[in-house]
This record gives structure tokens, C-alpha cells and sequence, in this order.
């Protein structure tokens, strides 16, 4: 997170602190990118992602006095964003292994470079265990490191390291299937 | 990062979130129950000790007004007692002084018909 990003939520922290809602609306602008990204890639249904992502922000709203830097707040949402779509993914019924078949032709204005290829890899870390999920998220998308990522699921190092390990592995190991050695 | 888990990163890059997403955010905020601000006694009854403590304290007022009530009937029955037994008293004061009065008339007659 860039530092006037982190700036401006300071100065929109500090307007919430004296009453000023609309600074809220500008937090959420701030951050519903990264909040509607853990929870979509943890459940893969944009649907569902913003039903969580919607919950997110309701409990910040709630919760907003316990809030105390924008620093804090950045880790706050990606918990809590985590915690929302683990207990929603809970709720859903199994989901069935990924196949080529279940992956539809990509959108011809997709941003990424081989939209097959992503489409497949944000299928295939929908169906990973949902304790190792939220590791590969945070790895990824939010490209923190590991220690980080043991604060916020509140696991020791050793676990995320374990869960990151096994989680590309059996990646590695889909991929390699599904595109005849693409990994490799 | 080796090029696998670049591709990785790259699948995983953030989404922009749903177009009226905020919008949506503070429409369900506005929509929030507001919660009810209890009045200050049901808060002081919901902790199980102080609804204990509230308790006996009324048993102790009940028992009290009771103890009041029944000293204060006792004492207005008393009262009653005593002005009877005054009036008793009364009565039987004038009936003996009638009965007196009665008693010298006699003797006064009985004397002078003896003269």
C-alpha cells in the first residue's frame, strides 16, 4: 500500500473520528478492491465475494472504534475479509474438482496475459483446502510476506509456511494435468 | 519468483470490485437497526449478580412495609383498648357515684327516723 493511499485513509480516519460519515464512504472506495478480491478468489462467485465483502465493510462500520491507524485498518479488513469468506465457503455445498470442461471460453477484453491459464489457476485456488486458501491469497494477490500472513490468519510461521508449500503443490500438481505439463 | 507462480500472481491480481459496490455498502449501513438504547435499569438487571441484589433488596423493603404495617395496626388497636377501658371506667365511676349518692340518701332516712 502506497504511502498517500495510507495518508489519505489517516486523514479520512481522523474525519470518522469527529463525525464526519462521508469519510467512511471514501474508505470503502479505498479498499473494496482489495476486500472484493480476497473474498472472490476464496470463493470464486462474484455474487457471493460481494455478499462478503459487503459484510466486511458492515463489521468495520460497527467496529470502527477499535480502529486506531490506517496501517491497522489494512490488516483488519484482509482478517476479516478472510474470516467472512471462510465461514461463507463453510456454508456452500463441496465444491466438484475443476476440470477443462468446467472452464469457460475467457472474455475477449480480459486484462490477463493467458486468461485461460488464469481462469484455470483462480478455479483451481477455489478448490484448495480452505485453511491453506486464504495463504495463497494473501501470498499472491496481496504479495505479503509470511510473517504477515501468520498475523493476520493468527497461525505460527511454520503453519503458513506448511499450508503455502502444500497448496502449490497440489496446484502444481493440477496444472501439470490440466495443461499437459505447463507447470513443468 | 519463478515464472509458475508469476503466473500465479497474475491470476490472483485484484478485481475491481462490482460497479455501486460503496453505494450498496451504505445503503445496507443506512438500513442498520439502530440499537435501542436500553434504559439504565434493564442494563443494571441484565448481570445475574445485580438481578440477585435487586431482589433481595425488594424482599427486605416488602418486609419492612409489612413489619411497619403490622407494629402500627397493633398500636391503633391498643388505642382502641384504651379508650374502652377508659370508657369502662368511666361508666363504672358514675354508676358507684350514683350508687353512693343512693347509699347517704338511706342512711340520711334511716337517722332520722330513728330521731
Amino acid at each position: 500500500m502506497t504511502t498517500p493511499t495510507l495518508d489519505r485513509c489517516e486523514e479520512a480516519l481522523g474525519r470518522l473520528a469527529r463525525g464526519d460519515m462521508s469519510a467512511f464512504e471514501e474508505l470503502v472506495k479505498e479498499h473494496q478492491s482489495m476486500v472484493f478480491s480476497i473474498t472472490y478468489h476464496y470463493l470464486h462467485d462474484r455474487s457471493l465475494a460481494e455478499d462478503a465483502a459487503q459484510d466486511v465493510f458492515l463489521r468495520l462500520y460497527q467496529n470502527l472504534a477499535s480502529i486506531v491507524s490506517s496501517k491497522h485498518l489494512v490488516f483488519w479488513l484482509r482478517k476479516v475479509a478472510c474470516q467472512r469468506a471462510l465461514d461463507m465457503a463453510r456454508r456452500l455445498p463441496k465444491a466438484p474438482p475443476v476440470s477443462l470442461e468446467d472452464i469457460n471460453e475467457p472474455a475477449a477484453e480480459s486484462a490477463d496475459a493467458d486468461p485461460l491459464l488464469s481462469e484455470g489457476l483462480r478455479r483451481m485456488v477455489a478448490s484448495l483446502p480452505e485453511n491453506a486458501r486464504a495463504v495463497v491469497i494473501l501470498r499472491y494477490q496481496e504479495e505479503l510476506e509470511l510473517a504477515e500472513i501468520a498475523r493476520i490468519l493468527d497461525i505460527p510461521l511454520n503453519t503458513v509456511k506448511s499450508r503455502l508449500e502444500r497448496s502449490l503443490g497440489i496446484l502444481r500438481e493440477k496444472l501439470g494435468r490440466w495443461s499437459g505439463g505447463f507447470a513443468r | 519468483m519463478n515464472p509458475w507462480e508469476e503466473s500465479l500472481r497474475e491470476a490472483l491480481r485484484r478485481k475491481v470490485a462490482p460497479e455501486g459496490f460503496a453505494d450498496r455498502v451504505l445503503a445496507r449501513i443506512r438500513g442498520l437497526p439502530v440499537r435501542e438504547k436500553r434504559p439504565w435499569f434493564r442494563a443494571f438487571l441484565a448481570r445475574p449478580a445485580l438481578r440477585w441484589a435487586a431482589a433481595v433488596l425488594c424482599l427486605a423493603i416488602a418486609g419492612s412495609v409489612a413489619y411497619r404495617e403490622q407494629q402500627q395496626r397493633q398500636r391503633r388497636q391498643g388505642e382502641i383498648a384504651r379508650m374502652q377501658v377508659k370508657q369502662a371506667l368511666r361508666i363504672a365511676s358514675v354508676k358507684l357515684n350514683a350508687a353512693r349518692r343512693m347509699v347517704q340518701q338511706v342512711n340520711q332516712g334511716t337517722v332520722q327516723n330513728r330521731l
